[in-house]
């Protein structure tokens, strides 16, 4: 059996043990969920190392492990990793684990939201795994289900009844939108089979007629986009992560937003490479959406969840400026940033869910000096805060310096990338560092004199996994970057044929390089 | 090159300081500020060791590949296939001008950090404020020597945390938090700019590598310096410069990070960080074409008069030096812009000389005063306070430009260059800014250390420690002889192919070769000490007010810059965001969840016939659906 199989079964393996064991014990529930997703995140770091050496099959997938399940209609139990989805496993698995560690702050029911979290975990992680349609998405809403559960029963504050409402209105929307349009896919590309590269093999060899692209890849681009809160989609995002215990706002923030990405980036990419083309422009102004008007929104939060899950939104702008870019350079840091964002949105929800804990509030202005009293949790903050505005360091300045790059390369996106950067260095450093004033610096309030930090190894383990995570790829990039190439090479093979540019002041120089270069 | 692995341990070490004390040291104060102080000092000592083994001219570069995508080589820019590959390296450029500034950073920096052993010893997060220092040191050096512009606004963007953690260090006073804020959001304002004009040059050239992109410039110079995409990248990437070193119209940043310590304020503030802009713009001297060099000319020439005019009405002991920072900052930047990457990186040296004498020095007096900087509250400190006042005479006379000093030298060397370009409103300019610089250096001169004891402070001052006064007296020796020990020579060399090496004599003697601005220079300098001596010899309170009526207050207010900018930029960048806030609120969060809403209950009210409670029709629907899954599954 292949490896990813092991990492997304042992979380589900746990929760259905979990349904047998009494509710009393929750010395043994919490283990049990502790060393399964430690297992899972083992295993896909294994799995992360041997990636390289692993032997590839002829689609050019790693890992590989296929039982055929219903054979009329083309579906089988279809696993593998390529530079795709090989971080997002990886990053799903270590925020699976962090999540898990995180759940102390649970209280009531906690069999139930153990169950819940560790469903959610594994029916994500299979469905970055999956190279079927059909588990694929089913995964997907696996995970997705509980979500929903978690946060209208352990949820917290006053709007948490329509938060719940409008997460739930959204994203079941956006995974039916989806649906539509995997199912027109399923039907147009008459390849009969959810087989995803015998799909994408057959596309390569008879190309989806453009007018049904054209048809099927808005469904997609909607569809996924809701889930990824998409400008102007998003405002489910920060409503629900304000209100969702941490362990789910981490789990749902950092891994499961990014299947749309990645379903855009697996799927309508290389089967409609035309239809791409042609919404570039839109979707880059959809990307500038979220960066700069969700950054300004960003930038008016008074409750710190509510900034973060802007901010979070906003950072899902630099992902889909990635994709509009459809070079190499682009969708290799888009990838870059999915697995980057999703250790960092864990983090940060983490670390309000201390805050919240130990405070119990999150509004910005009843805070205030936390440094002086939680030196740990304070300095991840800082830290994370600084990720947030696009530091160098952390992984996510080494994604969105590449997008930048990326989209530089369409002359047609300079507008975009302006604005972009804009939003990066000046927006996100605005609200980063207005709410580190706020929070911690200044004087502390008499209240908070007694507050504890994060003392013990145990509880700071998740926040120091994550923050290791960020800082192990800000400063060796080539682990991922190495990893992706390739795969992004292939879409972009398909999906762009080259953007001619000219330079145009400079177009009577011809030197070669190499001239140069002596 | 001999000792290759030398520059690369000397950028790693302050980082594996800053790691190693953030991770285990933090609860002693004493191991975390000698690990600190090691890690610089043994940096200073493998710089020296690496010079004396291969000389200043190494011109040598050795890098490894840190992210690569796509294309191995970049891009072909003769052909029209537009760019399909980045590379980026982490490499180190070693050459007359990033050994000199290792020297720098190293010494004056090692200085410094030696320095704060003591003045930081009663603080309760000395180990904590050693981290952030050895943190700045690993960023300064990445800027100094990076290869590429991509390492090069990493560090860029490292050096400004560091700075910004630094002037936020007492963070539990509110006015630390907002400067440092402040000063983090102002550069990165710069940083935009810098970053665009990255990327414009790579757009067109292909190449991030200073070497490479200075070898195609070598080659098209005529074609590359005309084209109006060059003007307006050497524009962007001069942002960059005008933020980290605080130029108008960003140059409201400086004053308030003094907030920070005293050391910070001469490290970062004076000696090193400020000057990475100036630094930057040599560096990549070769694509400024003479429309980009025109403005920043300009805009260093009026920054160097706007700030210098400020300090003459300020109070604060550290802010008046702050201004004075400013105000020499502008001199060198213009100094770039009039062709003159010797005389800037020469006054960038001689300056980190004497301005962190002087912050050190007024450091050694808050220190004395227990923590008071208005100096009207100080006074006739000279002889409570010998070596302060010894060494700070020293700084002062050489940031004044009064020869033999190191600044008279250097300043020289501006006003020279003013006059060979023939920009005879610049040399004005930069002749009315020596003048003012003098007078204010000596209102604060005299103000502090004559006349009458201003408070019971005063009275009761005492002279520093030794770890104190010996880094004052060892930057006081640099500060006053600075001029002439060879300094100009690297430099020279390294811009300059054809320059000729001065002997000690001929550098001891290089103003005169000039004697225009040399007796002009000298002459103002004069004016401005004996103007500040007959006003501030014994005064009490300050008398120019009075005199200078309104132009006083709206020196005293900085010109307004920080109003105007709150009233125009910061509100309406806050407007935008609130309209943004309230679309999203009402609009966005209830329009479309009332369409849906909307929709799902008129389709409940459809399906809802669908529920006719007829048994048949059920029945119909259910063999329908069974036979299309039946034809799904069997017929295709």
């Amino acid at each position: 059996m292949s490896i990813l199989t092991y990492i997304a079964g042992w979380p589900l393996l746990a929760a259905l043990l979990l349904v047998f064991i009494s509710g009393k014990n929750r010395v043994i529930i919490r283990a049990i969920a502790v060393l399964a997703t430690f297992i899972s995140m083992v295993l896909a770091i294994k799995m992360f190392c041997q990636f390289a050496a692993a032997p590839v099959d002829a689609d050019g997938y790693r890992f590989v492990q296929q039982i055929p399940w219903v054979e009329s209609l083309g579906i089988s139990y279809h696993v593998g990793v390529d530079g795709l989805n090989v971080g997002l496993i990886l990053m799903g698995a270590i925020v699976a684990f962090a999540a898990t560690l995180c759940s102390w702050e649970i209280q009531k029911r906690e069999k139930e939201f153990y169950i819940l979290l560790l469903v959610m975990s594994g029916g994500i992680l299979g469905a970055f795994a999956s190279l079927d349609l059909f588990f694929f998405y089913f995964l997907h809403e696996l995970a997705l289900v509980p979500t929903f559960i978690m946060i209208g029963v352990w949820g917290r504050g006053e709007k948490k009844n329509y938060a719940t409402f409008q997460i739930t209105l959204y994203l079941s929307i956006g995974a039916l939108i989806a649906l539509i349009g995997l199912i027109a896919l399923y039907l147009q590309s008459g390849a009969d089979t959810f087989d995803i590269p015998k799909i994408i093999a057959y596309a390569k060899a008879k190309p989806l007629a453009t007018n049904v692209q054209n048809f099927i890849f808005p469904l997609l681009l909607f569809g996924f986009g809701i889930l990824v809160s998409l400008w102007p989609f998003h405002s489910w995002a920060p409503l629900g992560y304000g209100v969702a215990p941490a362990p789910t706002a981490m789990l749902h923030a950092g891994v499961l937003k990014k299947f749309g990405i990645y379903g855009l980036i697996r799927i309508a990419l290389p089967l409609m490479p035309v239809a791409a083309q042609s919404w570039m422009q839109i979707i880059a102004w959809l990307a500038i959406g979220n960066i700069l008007y969700v950054g300004w929104v960003a930038m008016r939060q008074k409750d710190l969840n509510l900034l973060i899950g802007n901010s979070s939104v906003a950072h899902m702008g630099f992902i889909f400026l990635g994709i509009a870019s459809l070079n190499l350079i682009g969708i290799s840091g888009a990838v870059m940033i999915m697995v980057a964002h999703g250790f960092l949105a864990a983090l940060t929800f983490a670390l309000s869910g201390y805050i919240y804990q130990k405070t119990n509030t999150l509004e910005i202005s009843e805070l205030g000096g936390l440094c002086r009293r939680l030196p740990f949790i304070g300095t991840v903050l800082l830290m994370a805060a600084m990720a947030g505005c696009g530091l160098p360091g952390f992984a996510n300045f080494v994604g969105e310096a590449t997008v930048f790059f990326g989209a530089w390369a369409q002359p047609s996106l300079h507008w975009a990338v302006v604005l972009a950067v804009w939003g990066a260095l000046v927006i996100g450093a605005v609200y980063m560092t207005r709410a580190i004033r706020n929070i911690l610096h200044g004087p502390l309030p008499e209240k908070f004199a007694t507050l504890p930090d994060a003392s013990n190894l145990w509880r700071k383990l998740p926040y120091a996994l994550l923050l290791v995570s960020l800082l192990i790829f800000g400063f060796v990039p080539k682990l991922l970057t190495e990893k992706i190439n390739p795969d992004a090479a292939k879409i972009v093979a398909v999906s762009s044929p080259v953007v001619k540019t000219s330079a145009v002041a400079l177009a009577e120089i011809h030197t070669p390089k190499s001239e140069i270069r002596n | 090159m001999k000792h290759e692995l030398f520059p690369w341990l000397i950028l790693f070490l302050p980082l594996l300081s800053a790691t190693v004390i953030a991770l285990f040291t933090l609860r002693s104060k004493t191991i975390s500020s000698l690990i600190s102080i090691g890690a610089v000092v043994a940096g200073f000592v493998l710089t020296v060791l690496f010079i004396s083994a291969n000389g200043f001219h190494v011109n040598a570069e050795t890098s490894k590949n840190w992210l690569s995508i796509g294309a191995e080589t970049s891009k072909n820019w003769s052909s029209t296939d537009g760019i399909t590959g980045l590379q980026v390296d982490f490499g180190l450029k070693l050459d007359a001008l990033s050994l000199m500034m290792l020297l720098i950073v190293t010494g004056v920096g090692g200085l410094i950090h030696i320095y704060s052993y003591a003045y930081m010893d009663e603080d309760d997060s000395k180990a904590r404020f050693f981290a952030f220092l050895s943190l700045f040191t690993f960023s300064m050096l990445g800027i100094v020597l990076s290869n590429n512009f991509l390492q090069m606004f990493i560090f860029w963007e490292l050096v400004g945390v560091s700075s910004y953690l630094l002037i936020g260090f007492w963070y539990g006073k509110p006015s630390a938090g907002d400067a440092a804020k402040k000063a983090f959001i102002t550069n990165r304002l710069g940083d935009f700019g810098f970053l665009l004009g990255i990327l414009t040059i790579w757009g067109v050239l292909g190449s991030l590598n200073f070497g490479e992109l200075q070898s195609i410039f070598a080659a098209h110079s005529a074609t590359l310096l005309s084209a109006g995409v060059i003007t307006i990248a050497g524009l962007l990437i001069f942002c960059g410069a005008v933020g980290k070193s605080a130029q108008f119209p960003l140059h409201v940043w400086l004053a308030d990070a003094m907030e920070g310590p005293t050391p910070v304020s001469a490290l970062i503030h004076a000696a090193t960080m400020v000057a990475a802009g100036v630094y930057m713009l040599c560096r990549v001297f070769f694509l400024l074409n003479a429309d980009a060099l025109h403005v920043i000319a300009y805009i260093g020439g009026f920054t160097a008069l706007l700030a210098a005019l400020i300090a003459v009405q300020q109070n604060d002991i550290k802010r008046i030096i702050a201004y004075s920072t400013l105000s020499q900052l502008g001199y060198m930047v213009m100094a770039v812009g009039l062709n003159g990457q010797t005389a800037a990186m020469f006054h960038l040296t001689t300056h980190a000389f004497f301005k962190a004498l002087l912050f050190l020095a007024a450091g050694s007096v808050i220190l004395g005063m227990h923590h008071e900087q208005d100096i009207w509250h100080m006074g006739n400190l000279r002889k409570k306070m010998p070596i302060t006042f010894i060494t700070f005479l020293i700084g002062a006379l050489a940031l004044s430009g009064i020869p033999p000093f190191s600044g008279f030298y250097s300043k020289d060397s501006i006003f020279a260059q003013c006059l060979e370009q023939k920009n005879y409103l610049l040399f004005g300019v930069a002749a009315l800014v020596a003048g003012l610089t003098a007078f204010y250096t000596f209102r604060l001169f005299f103000v502090v250390f004559f006349g009458k004891e201003k408070s019971d402070h005063a009275k009761h001052a005492h002279e520093s420690s030794l770890v104190i006064t010996v880094p004052l007296v060892v930057l006081a020796v640099f500060a006053a002889i600075g001029g002439f020990i060879g300094v100009v020579n690297y430099y020279g060399s390294q811009f300059t192919p054809d320059h000729e090496t001065l002997t000690f004599v001929q550098q001891l003697m290089e103003p005169l070769k000039t004697p225009v601005p040399m007796c002009i220079g000298i002459a103002v300098a004069l004016i401005g000490i004996f103007l500040a001596f007959s006003i501030y010899k014994n005064a009490d309170t300050d008398p120019l007010p009075a005199k200078l009526g309104v132009l006083s207050t709206a020196m005293k207010n900085r010109f307004y810059f920080d109003e105007i900018y709150e009233a125009t930029f910061i509100r309406a960048h806050d407007t935008i965001a609130a309209i943004c806030g309230a679309i999203d609120r009402f609009l966005l969060e209830g329009f479309i969840i009332g369409i849906i809403r909307g929709g799902t209950d008129l389709s409940g009210r459809g399906l809802r016939l669908l529920q006719t409670g007829n048994l048949q029709t059920y029945a119909f629907l259910f063999v329908l659906g069974v036979a299309l899954v039946l034809y799904f599954v069997l017929g295709k």
